[in-house]
This record gives structure tokens, sequence and C-alpha cells, in this order.
């Protein structure tokens, strides 16, 4: 979880930063250029995993038994596992689950604690204390423990998995987002909607939540990479995806006990996430430098 | 900004309060008993010495040590209490306590050792047993070892143990004299194998009996009080125990025999190999299977591989359609790849199963048969019974604890997908699967993989019965199965064991085929184990009998 | 009187956090579980020991009622008895509790030492290929799977170099040959007392792997905020101004900014800390480590109910009390706050 939420962002600055502002940004920073590439390319591999895997049943979970542990070669660039699976192709099918259901997280995450944060910032008063003690209560686990103690709790499998750590996330978005509303609030064009008499909801709708969005994109973006740590956390601890799934965590997990000879088994998942987080990091570090270069990087 | 750094320092005071009060108050988990400190100044105890003055603290050059044994094992302590022990803990409760007597391994001269008893004889017909215990046994709280002790140890077991069932046969427990019990029983049943078993038979201190009936938690700060050669020294949860020899025990002492023995608590086999490579430790526990032939090749280690007590076996929910057809569980047990996966789950160390019962113990036989790995079979035989292509679903259950079955269940999937059944894989918790077993039928699960083991050295009142006879709550009958013949043919057979064993096993090889045929349950494998010794440690000697407890300490001594 | 109102509001509100964080852990640890008493004795236990157990327990009590005894527990300071250990849950995190700060603190103490140099070199020579160099290292340490990175570890340093330990606080000879007098039960400190020379090289070798990959994501975070900080200090007109008069740039670096930038860096040092505490769990986990965070794991993963609830609340009223704690210290040193 990144530690600083991101400052409000000036409404006026704001329109100045066209998506292709942020393209050209983006293409001319070569770490950046490479990290987004990087993305586009592994969520293109979780979308057709099945097209672009060299033994998409092996990827899902169907064993080869002949195939036991053999050592990475031309027909199997990552090598085997122990049931005779091509490990490229799990780390292949298993970029669906590492990539999708993350972004499902923040998704729901978002869209849970945007709206609340919209309404306590602008509402103020009872609601925004309320909504507020609510939040605290949420912050005061450390949302890795809270996560994992609701998903043992629930039975463990990846959607509880998922379901933990958006109850756990929300929260941030929440205070995120009233943080903004308060600033926006003062602004000019608020007070003249509502000496005009728009509604309350229209106002928070069409003029706060969408000024919102560069402050939760640059958290989001930041956020995912964390997320995905934090999934591949919890499967590699017995926490998340089941096994025969195939799954970055639990395969680091499950070729621990051959680390030491068969060495593919764990490396080549642990190396994709460190390659996913590393390009969502980068890209998070490159908006938010757009959005507000002095915050902190 | 300044109210953060504020909170960060205040959180950190408070938490180094709370851990120096948690230090201070810490019980020391240090033995109870009466111990004649040791001549060399070595301090044991890992508890912080409230008492103690800092002056009395050994000096920090390196003394000179007691001989030391040290093990790395997985095995936990589920609880201290070996009137209720009925898990993992087996393996040090072996070292600290004792039962009457100690069965051998299959092929010993003898069958018995004799340990808290002499001698023993039974009645004809069975009822009636006479132990005659050894004189000159204390506990290690300094009681004596009489016919009181074992009448209090046994009837708590009954009563209340962890494995109480093994009692059911015993009507009643009667002082003779001092050092003369004898057990009176219901039916016939075979009191010396029951007294041999490695849960509920231990003969534990009354005075620690009386105090544990007064305070059920007694024993679990970590608290001992049997007749064994070594007691506890030093416990911390998680981590290790330490144990020291028992001067006053009646086997006696040779200068071989170790001082103290150190088990570290390590729960995965891995670290446990590395330890043990690198010489932190004596002995391993668990080396995981795979690597062993590494040390096949290795000079410095013998690698022992032995027949368990343990095997696998997959019940079919018998209730549910189209389960409930034998035909079509033939047809199932044609379709398991037996050897492949001896091969992948258990790197080829299983030999296949014949029934439930696994070899070595009583009363398997070589005349009960077995399955093979025939998909053409499995074909035909589902086509007789009207699935043609399969076409039905099938939910399957495993211990997600257990990497073994996580190993093996995709392989069952895959050769049924050939079939045309469809098997959804659910690892869970073993309570969890256990739950969902026990709850109603309609929801349970198609499937059940399970690893039992026998609680003592009788598989047919034990695996067979617990497995496959029909109660009305189940207890390991997971496959649900009510057949009347089994049943009463397996009544007689336990019946006839101590009168007619002859008899009796020619009944359990009748009962075995019956199961085997009827295949309510898939009869995978009998597992062996591996123990990798290195050449500087002696005395190693594998019984089959106590699948828990590997290393027996007062038996094992430094190579010449 | 605001003042008043203010402390009064702050109270209530931590007690109701408080109080919904007693709700949702007892939800969690003891509602949705279904059968507690027969995890609590294991499978081979026949149904009148899980009777027996269920009512011993209090567990066909209604669930206000639990809920109601388990708070009278708590309020005197009995958390309950662990299903796996068969002791108290306070003795388990209380004995606990060092071993897991020791780690923290000798990875945060890596942390800094790594990262409060990194960043400002990375902020000196800005635009410098050394600049971009540690900022690369800094992402990788924050992307990098803690688990990941503890196996690396130890594969290389263990098994390959033969360097350092594999796992544990300390080696087994130890106990019989130096022992270490467990005062404080931080064991640096305890062999330090004692001059207890060995145990400490000893102790010392076995905190090196777990404090590093521990440190790992800190560090990376210490100097991204260290350099952004720092950036933005050099900003300012009293920098502008103090090169002006010629001084040194070395000086003004590392003198004059640093100085204005540590505050707000020691501040994010302390939230750093909290991302570390989530370390703990895979790090411990890995080095086999006896602390908090394998229990934790232990735990969870046995669904040891007490002992998730205790864990979890601790953490959290511990989180909350010192939230109220400072809010008040700060309305008293400074009643413009109560005023908000």
């Amino acid at each position: 979880m990144s530690a600083i939420p991101a400052i409000a962002v000036e409404p006026e600055i704001q329109s100045a930063r066209t998506s292709r502002h942020i393209i050209s940004v983006i293409v001319r920073d070569p770490l950046s250029l490479i990290s987004t590439i990087v993305i586009i390319l592994f969520i293109f591999i979780a979308i057709f995993a099945y097209q672009v895997a060299p033994y998409p049943l092996e990827g899902a979970g169907k064993t080869n038994v002949s195939h036991s542990l053999l050592p990475p070669s031309l027909e199997h660039p990552f090598g085997c596992d122990k049931l005779g699976r091509d490990v490229l192709s799990r780390v292949i099918v298993g970029a669906r689950p590492a990539l999708i259901v993350p972004i499902g997280v923040v998704a729901f995450a978002v869209l849970i604690g945007a709206p609340l944060g919209a309404i306590a910032g602008f509402k103020g008063g009872w609601i925004d204390e309320f909504i507020m003690r609510i939040t605290d209560l949420f912050l005061a686990f450390p949302s890795l423990l809270l996560a994992m103690a609701i998903d043992s709790a629930l039975g463990r499998g990846i959607q509880n998995a998922a379901i933990a750590l958006i109850v756990s996330w929300w929260p941030w978005y929440t205070r995120l987002v009233r943080g903004v509303t308060i600033s926006l609030k003062e602004r000019y064009f608020v007070e003249a909607a509502q000496a005009i008499g728009v509604r309350d909801s229209v106002i928070i709708l069409r003029h706060i939540l969408p000024n919102t969005i560069s402050a939760i994109l640059v958290q989001a973006t930041v956020d995912l990479g964390t997320v995905i740590l934090a999934m591949g956390g919890l499967a590699f601890l017995g926490l998340g995806t089941q096994p025969p799934s195939p799954d970055w965590g639990l395969m680091v997990s499950e070729g621990r006990t051959y680390i030491l000879e068969q060495w593919w088994i764990s490396t080549f998942p642990g190396v994709a996430i460190f390659v996913v987080v590393l390009a969502f990091n980068l890209i998070g570090d490159t908006l938010r430098d757009i959005f507000d270069p002095r915050q902190y990087r | 900004m300044k109210q953060n750094r504020l909170l960060i320092f205040i959180m950190l005071a408070v938490m180094l309060m709370v851990s120096a009060c948690g230090g201070a108050t810490q019980t020391p988990i240090t033995t109870e008993a009466p111990v004649t400190p040791p001549t060399e100044v070595v301090q044991l105890t890992q508890a912080p010495p409230t008492a103690v003055p800092p002056t009395q603290v050994p000096a920090p050059e390196p003394t000179a040590a007691p001989k030391v044994l040290r093990i790395a094992l997985t095995a936990n302590f589920t609880t201290w209490d070996p009137i209720k022990s009925f898990s993992t803990e087996a393996a040090y409760m072996a070292n600290m306590y004792e039962q009457l007597l100690r069965i051998n391994p299959p092929g010993s001269a003898e069958r018995f050792t004799p340990l808290l008893a002499e001698s023993w004889e039974s009645s004809a017909d069975g009822l009636t047993w006479t132990f005659h215990l050894r004189q000159g046994v204390t506990f290690h709280d300094g009681e004596v070892m009489n016919a009181n002790a074992v009448k209090m140890s046994i009837d708590a077991a009954r009563d209340h143990g962890g494995a109480s069932f093994i009692w059911a046969p015993l009507n009643a427990t009667t002082i003779l004299d001092d050092y003369t019990i004898v057990f009176i029983l219901k039916y016939a049943a075979p009191v010396d194998l029951i007294a041999s078993s490695l849960y509920g038979a231990w003969i534990v201190s009354p005075k620690a009996l009386e105090a544990v009936a007064a305070d059920d938690t007694y024993f679990e700060t970590g608290k001992e009080a049997g007749t064994g050669p070594y007691m506890l020294d030093s416990y911390t949860p998680d981590q290790e125990v330490v144990f020291n020899k028992f001067d006053n025990y009646w086997g006696g002492w040779k200068p071989e025999n170790y001082d103290s023995v150190l088990c570290q608590i390590v729960p995965e086999a891995t670290t446990q190999q590395q330890l043990l490579e690198g010489g932190e430790v004596d002995l391993a526990g668990s080396i995981p299977n795979d690597n062993l032939d590494s040390f096949k090749s290795n000079p410095d280690y013998n690698v022992y591989i032995e027949k368990s007590f343990f095997n696998y076996v997959g019940f079919f929910n018998t209730l549910r359609p189209p389960l409930d057809n034998p035909q079509v569980r033939q047809a199932l047990s044609y379709a398991i790849p037996y050897q492949d996966i001896i091969t992948i789950a258990f790197s080829g160390l299983g030999t296949q199963s014949r029934s439930p019962v696994p070899e070595g113990v009583w009363p398997w036989s070589d005349q009960v048969n077995q399955y093979t790995y025939d998909m053409n079979k499995a074909k035909e035989l589902l086509t007789q019974a009207g699935y043609p292509n399969g076409g039905f679903p099938m939910r399957l259950t495993y211990a997600s604890e257990n990497s073994a079955e996580a190993n093996f269940a995709p392989l069952i999937k895959d050769s049924f997908a050939q079939l045309g059944i469809d098997v959804t894989i659910e690892s869970m918790l073993f309570n969890q699967q256990w739950e969902l077993s026990k709850s109603d039928p309609a929801n349970a699960q198609d499937m059940f993989l399970l690893l039992y083991w026998p609680t003592y050295s009788d598989a047919g009142s034990d695996n067979l019965w617990s497995m496959f006879y029909y109660t009305e709550a189940p207890f390991f009958n997971l496959s649900y199965w009510n057949n009347p013949d089994y049943n009463s043919q397996l009544d007689q057979a336990i019946a006839d064991t101590v009168v007619d064993p002859a008899k009796s096993q020619q009944e359990y090889i009748d009962v075995m085929n019956l199961l085997v045929d009827q295949a309510p349950g898939v009869f995978f494998l009998d597992t062996k184990a591996a123990y990798v010794i290195p050449n500087h440690i002696a005395g190693f000697k594998y019984n089959l009998n106590y699948p828990f407890t590997p290393f027996w300490f007062y038996e094992l001594t430094p190579a010449k | 009187m605001h003042r008043v109102e203010f402390i009064l509001r702050r109270l209530l509100s931590s007690i109701f956090v408080l109080i919904g964080v007693s709700i949702i852990t007892f939800t969690v640890a003891r509602v949705i579980p279904s059968n507690a008493a027969a995890m609590y004795i294991g499978p081979k236990a026949r149904p009148e020991d899980i009777a027996r157990v269920t009512v011993k327990l209090g567990l066909d009590k209604p669930l206000p009622v639990q809920y109601l005894v388990y708070m009278g527990e708590l309020l005197h300071g009995d958390l309950g008895t662990s299903i796996g250990t068969k002791r108290p849950v306070l003795l388990e995190l209380s004995s606990r509790l060092p071993a897991t700060l020791e780690l923290l603190f000798t990875g945060m103490a890596i942390a800094v030492i790594i990262g409060v140099p990194m960043g400002v070199i990375s902020a000196r020579w800005q635009g410098k290929p050394t600049d971009v160099f540690v900022r690369v290292i800094a992402i990788i340490g924050v992307s990098m799977p803690a688990f990941y990175l503890g196996l690396l570890l130890q594969i290389l340093f263990f098994r390959r170099l033969d360097l350092l330990p594999l796992a544990g606080r300390f080696s087994n000879e130890l106990r019989f040959t130096n022992p270490i007098n467990m005062v404080t039960n931080f064991l640096l400190i305890d062999a330090l007392i004692m001059r207890n020379w060995i145990a400490l090289k000893d102790v010392a070798y076995h905190l090196v792997l777990p404090a590093l990959t521990l440190a790992a994501y800190p560090a990376g975070l210490v100097a991204r905020m260290t350099r952004a900080t720092m950036l933005e200090v050099m900003e300012q007109d009293y920098i502008r101004t103090a090169r002006a008069y010629g001084i040194r740039e070395t000086v003004i670096v590392y003198f004059y900014a640093l100085k204005n930038a540590l505050s707000p860096t020691l501040t994010v040092i302390g939230l750093t800390f909290a991302f570390a505490l989530t370390g703990t769990f895979f790090v411990e986990v890995i080095f086999n480590w006896p602390g908090l965070g394998l229990f934790t794991v232990h735990s969870l993963l046995n669904v040891d109910y007490p002992a998730i609830m205790g864990i979890t609340l601790f953490g959290s009223v511990m989180y909350v009390l010192i939230n109220l704690a400072v809010d008040l210290l700060q309305a008293w040193i400074d009643p413009r706050i109560s005023l908000k």
C-alpha cells in the first residue's frame, strides 16, 4: 500500500493533462515506455492465455507424468513441474488470476470507496463522521492481516481472497477522495452550482467525482502492483488460489520443496510477479509525475 | 507531520514495554521433577530465570558440553496430556512415557518387549488378562510405579482418553496386589496388542493424574510425569523441546547414551534436509522423498526404506447415484493409475494396497485381490452399468495440509476424464473436509481422499471396522456403505482373533475380498517411510508399529 | 469547553471503533468457521466428546451471549486459549513479540542506513545516470515479492556460498556452549549485556538474511521519499541563496538540505514501519523465525480462532489507543485542533 496519498489536484491545471500529453510523456521516457509495453503484453497474454500457451491443457492443470521435473529445454523453455506440466504454460495461464483479479479488486475498492469518500467530504457533518468512523474501523486492522483472517474464515480460495482484499482496501480510496472533495468543495463552480439549485447528488456525480479521477488513477496504478504482491503472498501462504489451478504465488510455494535442484519451478513465476509489479510501479511513478510533479516520488 | 512522528515513537515505546513485560512474565517452562543438578555447569532453560540474579549465569567461555543428540522433527505438541494425546506429539511421548509392553517390528524373534510389565497371561476364553508388573520403577516425579498407577492410567484412558475407543472391550481393571493387575473384558480381545498402543496406553504418575483431574490444563504448560528414559527439560512452543536423561531409569545407563536430546521443530522437510547436510542436526525426521537419491550415493549416510503403517484410501459416496452401483465403482477402480501415483506423488516410495489393511499389520494377507490400471476394463464395466460415455460429475475432496494428495488428485482427475467423468478437485483443511463429509450426504463429496493409520497394530478391528463397518453416525465410514454381510462377517472375524487366530485370519481374508470386490472405496497404496541416518549415529531401529516415533532416544548412540 | 467536547468526541469514537473491531474480529473468527469444537479436539473424537467440548467452550450458548462472555474475558486481560498450543493466547503473543520486534528494528535500521544515503545521492545528482540507477534500484526493492527474495537469498548465501545460516535465531550448539541468558528476549541485547561475544556473533549472523529480506521494501520506499523531500527542499529559496553566496555544493546538499529534509523523512520512516510489519509474515515463514508473523500464519492456516482473534485484536487495539493518545496529546498541546 503506497504510503503517500496523492494530494488534491487543482482542476484548472488538470485540463492540460490530456491523454495526448500523457502518451507523449510516456513515449519519451524509456522506462515508462518499456513498462507500458510489458503491461500491455501481459494483459494480452492474460486474455488470450489459452491461445498463447504452448500446452494450454497443462497450463490449466492437466498432468503429464512422464515429463515430471524436466529441466528447461527447447520444448519446455521453463521446464516442467512435479506433475510434468509445462511451467511456461502454467505461468501464461496463471497470468489471468495474477492480473485480472487484482484489477477487479482495485476496481471494486474504488467503486465502493470513492463514492463514499465523495459523499463524506461533500456533505460533512454527521454523515462525514459516520463514514469516517467506519473507515477508521477498517483501517484499524493491518490490511494484509484482515485479508488473511477473512480469507481463512470464508474458506481459502481466490474469490474469497479477492473479497478479503477488497474489504481491506476500500477505506484508502474513501480517505483519498474525501480529501480531494473537501478541497474541491471550496471551488467557485461548486458554489455556483449550488446557487443555481443543482442537487447535491448531481454535483457529486458530475463535478466532484470526475475531478478525482486523476488522483484515483495514480493511486490505483501503484495499488495494482501492491495488490498483485498481496495476492501472490496470500497464495504463497496457502490462502489464495487452491491447487491444481495455476497461480504465480502458489507456484512459488509449490516449487519450494524442489528449489535446490529443480530451481525453475519457483523461479519463473517469481520473476513474473516481480516484472509485472515493477512495470506497474514505474508507470505509477510516471503518472504521478505528470499529474503532480510536486508529489513525493 | 509532527503528529505522525509522535505516534510512531509512542507506538514503539508501548510495544517495547509490552514485550519487556512479556519477557518478564513468561512462565519459565522448566520441568518440575526433582532433578539432581548436573555436575557440568550448563544452563539448559530458555525461559528467563526471573528469580536468578545475574551473578549465577555461567561464564561465557565455551564449557564442556554434555553429549547432546540434535534432531529436527516436524512433530508438534497438540497436547501434553498423555491421556488425551492422539497426534504427532507421540514422537516425544514415546521417549518420556512407557506402556506396559511394546510390540516389536514384524519378523522379530519375540513379538513383544516387556516394559512396565514383566510378564502376562490370558485366560483360555480371552476374557481375563493378568499382568505382572516390574518392580523398582519410579516416575520422573518420584512416585512409585505399581498396580495402582496402572489402574489409574488405564481407567483414565478409557474414560476420556483421546484414543479411548481402544479400551472398548474393557469391563474393569482389578488390582490383585501391588504388582499384579487384572483386566476383565466384556468380550475377547488382544489386550497385549491394545496395551502396546502408541496412544491411550501410557502409564502416568498418580500424582499427575490427580492434578489433572483437578485442573485439566495441568500438563499444557509443558509438564510430564512418565517413567521413560528421558525427561523434559524445557519446551518452547513451535520451536524446540529439550530432554535430559532420567538418572533413575529402570533400564540403566551406558556411557554411550546421550545425556540430552534437543529436538528442533522444523515444519519444512527441505529445511530439515539442509540442517542435516549442514551438520546442524544429527538426525532429521523428514527428508523430501525426491532428494533421497543424493543421500543414497553418499557414503556418509545410510538410507533406510521401510514399510509403514500408513495407507491412502479414497471413499466413494455410495449413497449417491451412480456410485451406488458396484459396477460403476469397480470400473472406477480400474481407472486409477496406481503406479503413476506411487511414482509421482511418492517418488516410488509405496506399494499398491490390498484392501485398507497395510502390509505388515495383522490381518494383512497376499491372498487379497487388487485392481490393476486397465482403462479398457474400466470402459467396459462402465458401459455395462449404463454409462458408456461417463457423463456424470464427481466432486473430490482432499486435505490441503497433505501435499502428496495434492499431487495425485490431478492424476485421478485426468484419468477419469478419459472415461468422460468430470472431476472437480477441492482442497480444504482436513477439519473442513471432515466436517463436510459428516454433514448431510446430499451435500457431501463424491470422493474423499484419506490418509489413514491404525491406532494400534490391529487393522482388523481398526481399519476394516472403522472405515467400512456401518454405524448410523459414520465414524470413518465416509463411503456411508452399509453391507450386512460385511458387517456380520467382520464381527465374527474380530471375535475370533484371540480365541482362534487361524480361523480368524481366513475369515478376514474373505471379508477383505468382499470389500475389494464391492469397491466402496479405492485402496491406493501403502506408503513407505524413508530415513536418512548419518554414519556417526548408531542404534537406529525402525519399528513399523510406531509410525510417529521415528527415533527412540534411548537406543541411539554415537557410532564408534 | 471546546476542548472537553473534542476529548469526549474522540473518546466516544475510539470506543465505537474498538467495539466495532471486536465485533468484526469475533464474527470473522468464531461465527464463520462451522464447528469450532470439532476443530478443538480433532477428527477422531466421538460425538459425545464433541458435545462435551462444545459445552466446555461455551459454544452452545447463543451468539450475543458468547460475544458478551468474550468481551468480559477481554476486559480481564484474558484473550482465550490457543487451540494449537493449549496455552493462553496472551502468553503466546507476549513470548513471540520480541523476536518479531528484533527483526523489525534490524530490518528498518538497514532500510534507513541504505535508503537515506541512496535518496540523498540520487537527489544530489538528479537527472544524471547515478540518479536513474538509484531510482531503479529503489523501485526494484519496492516491487520484489518478499517471499521470493527470501528464497533467493537462502539459495545464494546458504546453499551456494555457505556463508550464512539457513533459518532460526541462533545455532543449536549455542545452547550448550554459550547459552544466552534471556532477559529481554531481544537476543542481540541479551548477548551484549553478558558480553557473550560468541553468541552475539551467531545471533547477528542469523539476523542478516531475514533482516535484509524484510528491508528491501522499506529501503526502496525510504530512498524514494528521501529523494523527493530533498528535491523539494533544494528548490527552496534559502538553498538558492546559499548557492549564490558560493557555499560548496556538497556542504549545501549534505548539511543544509539534508537537515531540513530529515523531519518529513522521519515521518515516512515511521509509516514504512507499518508496511514492514506485513512483510514479517513472509520473512518469518521462510526463515522459520519464531515471531508473531509465523504464529499468525500458522494460526490462520489451522483456523485457531482464539489465536486469530487475539492477534487481530492486539494489533488493532494498539493502533486505536495510540491514535487516541496522540490526538488527545495534540489537542492539549495545540488547542486549535479541538476547534476543527
